[in-house]
């Protein structure tokens, strides 16, 4: 697997650039720079760790390696929905740190050009867009760009930032 | 702690010095692939040693060294040479060259006579 | 680092490569690809003696040779074919023994038969080349005066002689005289030394090796000032450097000219040259690191195989014996890639040796270090952690342990202070043992420092000793007035308890005022595998240390009893005992609430015990520790977990952290374990 990495990385950015995997969360779809996306996988046991923020739901053994999950729609701080076949567990990989997190259902992979990129616009403080850095427009449809980076640095913790830099 | 400027083209020596120097407190604050890079790094980093390599492309060691010198006379600099290149050394040496190793050598020795500067 | 020379050993073969096989075609070799082709085994020889293969670098050495002659002499007659014969054998030849090393084997191939060949080459091509090449040896020079060489004008006051012997092996002997004497005759005038004639190559270093360099020399400068200078000789071995009364001996050299003592050197005495030949190779920890993890996994999957329910009712004899010996090659398997990492103590002790020297300058004490089984072996990750929190705890016991001279004297004690360093086994731990003779620490001074911080947080009377003493690695605390630059105030000392924390160690201290302190570092052997007893709390599997547990047993829930504070305690032949249960601690939904439904396991770290309430056992397994991901560890999750480890059926299990569950039920937070 780390091989497949690898080779992402050295030759594939330009192809990867503009291309981003979309999933759903509610009616809302989403879309995550496919560089980060590692590998989409089903529902998995997950074993609690205690005493996390809801929204880490606890590790889950990928091929021995030992991968944190959070539920996207507890972060955003929407209603919990039960798992089913069609939720899964998309495995990103961001400043060496592999997190999978749940969504709905993953609907495709998809070219948005520079051009049809905004930026998200600036409401309220407390609002959920802070994870938002681009809103992407596809014909009609919209399709909200997440900041992985915002995703998994978290107002909970600081030392992150540190060791990761 | 000292640092050090490792200037070599051959990326295992490179490894090695560092691994060496760091292992046993040594600041590796800069590295460079030949004698120009090497002069531009002195300036930019002001280490307090330098390691130099002799045969290097674009611009040798003891041509690096000399210029290193003209702008430090108080420079450090310890040449890196192998067996065959007494001539070489020798200008070194003459030109202001604070020593010398000879490929292949010890951890202890190096260690040692760099404390010592 | 090995892999790195291989790398670039193989790009440099290929870049050798394609300049030859161009310049063949073209029938000619430029001067750039002569360059180039000499710098690349240049190259490869450094490379490749560093690396101790000398039938490399011999090989590409003589190579190096013959294009350094062809640089140098520009021969006209060179048959070309005959060259790029013997440069690609030289390549093939390399390629191949990199090629072997790759494979792990090893490069005992000679390559004189090549080197034979090319000598011969390069003999040939002397012979037939016109020309002459101009000897390089300037003229002899054995005497540097001041500026006009002019003696009567010499009136420097001091007459030196210094002989200094070279480290065996630096090679270029001559040559490092010359640099001493460059160095000091910008200080002396009127040098003289001995062999005169350094600037030819061969005998005089044997000279050299043999009876060192001898220097006279005049100078105003103090023999402190000359011997410093002289002593940044590099690769100086010893240095003798004695002040001369008259300037007898330097006249008799003069009148003779030079002293040349004559070659005293017997060809047979010389020295074998030590090449014992080392079975090491140098493997990227990383690749241990992966092979241990399979290991682990293997153990794992051997028990998800041998227990399948699948085979479960089953007569099956001869897979039994087939298991029974899968797994003791298992077993044997783990051991010795758990030797592997082991790395003894040494270079780490080492290294102390000069933080206490710079100590002991820096404050002006006089210290020494004693080590004390530093070939004790520990796992390497290990051995990387612990050197950052040794030296800041011997840092604090040169600086706030040892007292200065004066008052040792006053106190009876000898002048200098002794740090004694000790490593040993003990169990399944290392001890690493700090001791010092110094003044000791000041209980009341602790205290009070500790009161006035609101570190306080039981009854003055029911601290122990140990728990006073350990105030000092709470962040931020210091008894010392004074901030010393070097040890500074405290901080570091609660970073040494971190970084032993995330090893899994712990740290304590003794002292006896007036006397000195003890610090005893306690770190696991190995973090990667321990054997475990799997209990089950609810839906959770949790992993206990099996070092951890003193016994299990059943109790009933009237045996429970609960003081005025809430906590509840169990009387076991006598003594009182902390009662934690798991799922209430934990926050996990169990059916089994009641003590008298589940187990009660007795855990003690140190010399603390309490009781731990769970579900079910479920059986001891060796498992692999695994850290939590950093993502996790980002957060102030529950106290008491170590890290997780995964079962034979695939699932993960959180392995409990006796010690830290220890402190949180006393409310304190001593050994600050949190991430």
């Amino acid at each position: 697997m780390s091989g497949l990495i690898e080779n992402k990385k050295e030759g594939e950015l330009d192809t990867q650039k503009n291309k981003f995997l979309t999933f759903l969360l509610g009616k809302e779809s989403y879309g995550i720079e496919i560089k980060y996306v590692s590998e989409i996988i089903g529902m998995q046991e997950i074993t609690h760790v205690p005493q996390l923020p809801d929204y880490v739901k606890g590790i889950i053994n990928l091929r021995g390696k030992i991968i944190p999950v959070m539920d996207v729609r507890l972060r955003f701080k929407l209603k919990a929905k039960e798992y089913s076949d069609r939720t899964c567990i998309i495995i990103i990989e961001i400043s060496d740190i592999l997190i999978g997190l749940i969504v709905d259902s993953v609907s495709e992979v998809i070219t948005i050009p520079e051009q049809n990129i905004q930026e998200p616009p600036q409401m309220s403080k407390n609002a959920n867009n802070r994870y938002i850095k681009g809103i992407g427009k596809i014909g009609d449809s919209v399709k909200l760009l997440l900041d992985c980076m915002k995703l998994i640095s978290d107002e909970d913790f600081n030392t992150i930032s540190k060791q990761y830099k | 702690m000292k640092t050090v400027l490792i200037v070599d083209d051959a990326a295992f020596m490179r490894v090695t010095l560092k691994t060496l120097l760091e292992r046993n407190n040594f600041k590796v604050s800069g590295e460079a692939v030949n004698g120009i890079e090497g002069i531009k790094k002195y300036i930019e980093v002001k280490p307090d040693i330098v390691t130099m390599d002799i045969t290097m492309p674009e611009m040798d060691g003891v041509t690096a060294l000399k210029e290193i010198i003209k702008i430090n006379p108080n420079a450090k600099v310890i040449m890196i040479s192998a067996m065959g290149q007494e001539s070489m050394v020798k200008e070194a040496v003459l030109s202001g060259a604070v020593g010398f190793l000879v490929k292949p050598f010890k951890e202890e020795a190096v260690i040692k006579s760099l404390e010592n500067l | 680092m090995f892999e790195v020379f291989i790398y670039e050993t193989n790009q440099l073969l290929e870049q050798l490569e394609q300049i030859i096989i161009k310049s063949e075609n073209s029938n000619f070799y430029s001067s750039n690809d002569i360059d180039e082709v000499f710098r690349i085994m240049h190259t490869i020889k450094g490379s490749s003696a560093m690396m101790e293969y000398s039938s490399i670098s011999a090989l590409s050495h003589s190579v190096e040779d013959l294009f350094c002659f062809i640089r140098e002499a520009n021969p006209s007659l060179v048959n070309f074919s005959q060259l790029t014969d013997l440069v690609l054998k030289s390549a093939d030849f390399i390629k191949a023994e990199i090629g072997k090393i790759q494979d792990g084997g090893k490069t005992d191939t000679d390559s004189n038969f090549l080197i034979d060949e090319i000598n011969a080459f390069l003999e040939n091509l002397k012979k037939n080349s016109s020309c002459v090449l101009s000897n390089s040896a300037g003229p002899r020079v054995n005497f540097y005066g001041t500026e006009k060489g002019n003696l009567e004008e010499v009136n420097a006051k001091k007459t030196y002689k210094a002989v200094l012997c070279f480290e065996d092996d630096c090679k270029m002997e001559n040559i490092r005289a010359i640099a001493v004497i460059q160095n000091i005759k910008d200080y002396a005038a009127e040098i003289f030394y001995s062999p005169s004639n350094i600037n030819d190559d061969n005998e005089s270093a044997e000279i050299i090796r043999i009876d060192g360099f001898k220097i006279y020399f005049k100078t105003d400068c103090n023999i402190d000032t000359v011997r410093d200078i002289l002593s940044q000789t590099i690769f100086l071995k010893s240095l003798s450097l004695d002040e001369l009364d008259s300037d007898d001996e330097i006249a008799e050299i003069k009148n003779c000219g030079c002293i040349n003592s004559k070659p005293s050197i017997n060809k047979n005495i010389q020295l074998k040259s030590k090449s014992i030949n080392q079975k090491m190779i140098s493997v990227n920890i990383s690749k241990l690191d992966s092979l241990m993890d399979l290991v682990g996994e293997l153990v794992i999957s051997e028990s998800m195989l041998t227990n399948n329910l699948n085979l479960q009712g089953r007569q099956l004899d001869y897979f039994n014996k087939a298991a029974r010996q899968h797994r003791k090659i298992i077993n044997t398997l783990q051991d010795i890639v758990m030797s592997i990492r082991m790395v003894s103590l040494s270079a780490t002790f080492q290294k102390m040796n000069r933080i206490v020297r710079d100590a002991g300058k820096a404050l002006n004490k006089n210290i020494r270090l004693v080590t004390v089984g530093e070939d004790t072996e520990v796992d390497k990750n290990i051995v990387e952690h612990i050197s950052d929190p040794l030296m800041h705890i011997i840092r604090n016991a040169a600086d706030h342990g040892i007292e200065t001279v004066q008052e040792r004297v006053h106190k009876n004690k000898e002048e200098t202070g002794t740090i004694t360093l000790e490593a040993k086994k003990s169990g399944g731990d290392v001890l690493i043992i700090v001791r010092d003779d110094g003044r000791g620490l000041d209980k009341n001074k602790i205290l009070q420092k500790a009161k006035k911080n609101g570190l306080l947080k039981k009854p003055e009377s029911s601290l122990t000793d140990r728990e006073i003493y350990s105030f000092i690695y709470l962040p931020g605390f210091s008894t010392c007035e004074k901030v010393s630059e070097f040890s500074g105030r405290g901080v570091g000392m609660d970073v040494v308890i971190k970084n032993i924390g995330k090893i899994g160690g712990s740290v304590n201290v003794d002292s006896v005022a007036g006397e000195g302190t003890v610090v005893t570092i306690k770190i696991p052997l190995t973090l990667a595998i321990m054997n475990g007893m799997i209990v089950k709390v609810g839906s959770s599997t949790y992993t206990i240390p099996i070092v951890n547990i003193v016994e299990s047993f059943i109790r009933r829930e009237e045996d429970i009893i609960t003081d005025p504070d809430g906590n509840e305690l169990i009387l076991i032949r006598g003594e009182c005992y902390p009662v934690l249960r798991l799922y209430k601690h934990f926050g996990v939904e169990t059916k089994k609430q009641s003590v008298s439904e589940g187990i009660i396991m007795m855990v003690e770290n140190e010399d603390k015990r309490m009781c731990i309430l769970v579900d079910e056992l479920i059986g001891e397994q060796q498992v692999v520790v695994k850290a939590l991901p950093y993502y996790i560890k980002n957060f102030k999750y529950a106290k008491g977990i170590e890290g997780c480890t995964l079962l034979s059926d695939g699932s993960i299990s959180l392995i409990l952290d006796v010690s830290e569950l220890l402190n949180s039920y006393n409310g304190r937070e001593m050994t600050a374990c949190q991430a």
